[in-house]
């Protein structure tokens, strides 16, 4: 790494911290979290965490940048002061962020330098995934065969999290009671161009090749970055760009709300099947290598990598339904009949 | 400057998570207070990730034909950059759209019930 680049995009990354807090537009303020998430991008890249950046180019900037729009289409765009309290409201978060600051930086004093080969976190069981994992799974890329085979429990509850998450926002804004109704006006038109052809034409030229890239990153997340979640997420992200450009019930008669919960459910499911198969053909939990005894033609070590891939696609599969599900729900209030 | 340079990557983290504190508490709409939290939440996995990294060392991927039968003991651990952060981070910037997700969803059941989501006006009403 080159510190002279890290200094300028961090530097870079904190002025985007400041200008999205304090700018007075939610508009805006997403806009510039949406630039915020691609310079980090481009940190992670720099420091060589190559999955993480890939994975907050599709989430950060991409997919929570478009909910962020679209909770301020449902809501409002304007940030207005606070009326009373003002200056105490200040003082009071300031003052807790600076303690904490504080105290981290007395922390900090005895933290190992930065990019120290030899630093704690590196040479406890890091060394094993590094040295081991074409031996036991023949995988190159070890951040998916970390996260998908020795640390599979991990990324099945995590998977688990955002299955819950997706229903959690259909429990709030599905089901609207009428006491908790206030007179609201209709949503405001952000953009003129909602029914412009060339857009419409350029978005569905566009989606079959996302779709496609998509695929392509969750078959290939063995050997280059990429896997199941950034799969799954550039998937719901290609029907994301459909309901914008065309409208909510365009999608709706591909991905219907039933559709979507039941993939989340089979994305779970997929998961923790194949985790319960191998608890069948008598080995432990998400233990693959036992799989060679019913795939065609496998050694223990492919049967690893195999499962790893059968698991990818599960995750994609769940990850494309949820956030399909949340960005559906939040762009219309809940009631799926029009959107941004 | 030793220490400045040594470290930066500590001390811009702190930074970014007393922004993201700052704007959780001192903040008066509802929606930027869940940026603030987003940014709390990057500060972390950038701290994350800066423990992973390691000098002169590339991405975490082993290049095709290596590694493989003789030239096995090849594998050098200071070559490649530390997987295991980056693993929990991936998971936790997916989790992360999920809680962002529930957080807007929240804001927009407040707006449909006061009429808006600055946090002195539904205190006055809820009084």
């Amino acid at each position: 790494m080159i510190w002279q680049i890290d200094l300028s995009i961090l530097s870079l990354v904190v002025l985007c911290a400041f200008a999205t807090i304090m700018v007075k537009d939610l508009l805006s303020a997403a806009i510039i979290f949406g630039a915020y998430s691609f310079l980090m991008c481009l940190l992670w890249t720099e420091m060589g965490a190559v999955d993480v950046a890939f994975t907050e180019a599709s989430v950060g900037a991409g997919v929570s940048t478009i909910l962020f729009i679209a909770a301020a289409y449902q809501t409002t765009r304007i940030v207005k002061a606070r009326r009373r309290g003002r200056l105490a409201s200040k003082i009071i978060g300031l003052g807790a962020a600076v303690i904490m600051g504080l105290v981290l930086l007395a922390a900090e004093a005895n933290f190992p330098g930065f990019a120290d080969p030899n630093s704690p976190a590196s040479l406890h069981v890091s060394p094993y995934y590094i040295t081991q994992t074409l031996a036991d799974t023949a995988v190159p890329n070890m951040v998916t065969s970390v996260l998908a085979d020795y640390r599979g429990f991990d990324t099945m509850f995590e998977t688990a999290v955002i299955f819950t998450a997706g229903l959690a926002v259909i429990a709030i804004l599905r089901r609207v009671k009428r006491s908790d109704l206030c007179e609201l006006p209709e949503p405001y038109t952000i953009s003129a161009g909602y029914e412009d052809t060339i857009i419409r034409f350029v978005s569905r030229q566009l989606v079959p090749f996302m779709q496609l890239f998509a695929l392509y990153v969750v078959a290939h997340g063995h050997h280059s970055p990429g896997g199941g979640f950034q799969g799954g997420v550039i998937l719901g992200a290609s029907f994301i760009l459909l309901a914008i450009t065309y409208d909510m019930q365009f999608v709706q008669q591909r991905m219907s709300e039933k559709w979507n919960i039941l993939l989340g459910n089979i994305g779970v499911l997929i998961y923790a099947g194949i985790g319960f198969l191998c608890l069948l053909l008598g080995a432990n939990f998400l233990d693959y290598s036992i799989l060679s005894k019913i795939l065609p033609a496998t050694d223990k070590i492919m049967a690893r990598s195999h499962g790893m891939l059968g698991i990818e696609i599960g995750v994609a599969i769940a990850v494309m339904a949820i956030v399909i599900t949340i960005y559906l729900n939040l762009s219309s209030h809940g009631k799926l009949d029009k959107g941004l | 400057m030793e220490y400045l340079v040594a470290e930066y990557n500590y001390w811009i983290y702190v930074l970014l998570m007393m922004i993201g504190l700052y704007a959780m508490l001192a903040k008066n709409n509802l929606v930027k207070k869940v940026i603030g939290m987003s940014i709390f939440q990057t500060a972390i996995i950038v701290f994350y990730v800066s423990i992973g990294a390691k000098e002169h060392a590339t991405i975490p991927i082993i290049a095709h034909g290596q590694g493989h039968g003789a030239v096995e003991a090849a594998i050098d651990v200071a070559h490649y950059a530390n997987p295991l952060p980056h693993v929990l981070m991936l998971t936790a910037i997916v989790v992360s759209v999920g809680t962002l997700g529930v957080a807007l969803a929240i804001c927009l059941g407040i707006h449909r019930r006061y009429n808006t989501l600055e946090e002195d006006e539904i205190q006055e009403q809820l009084q």
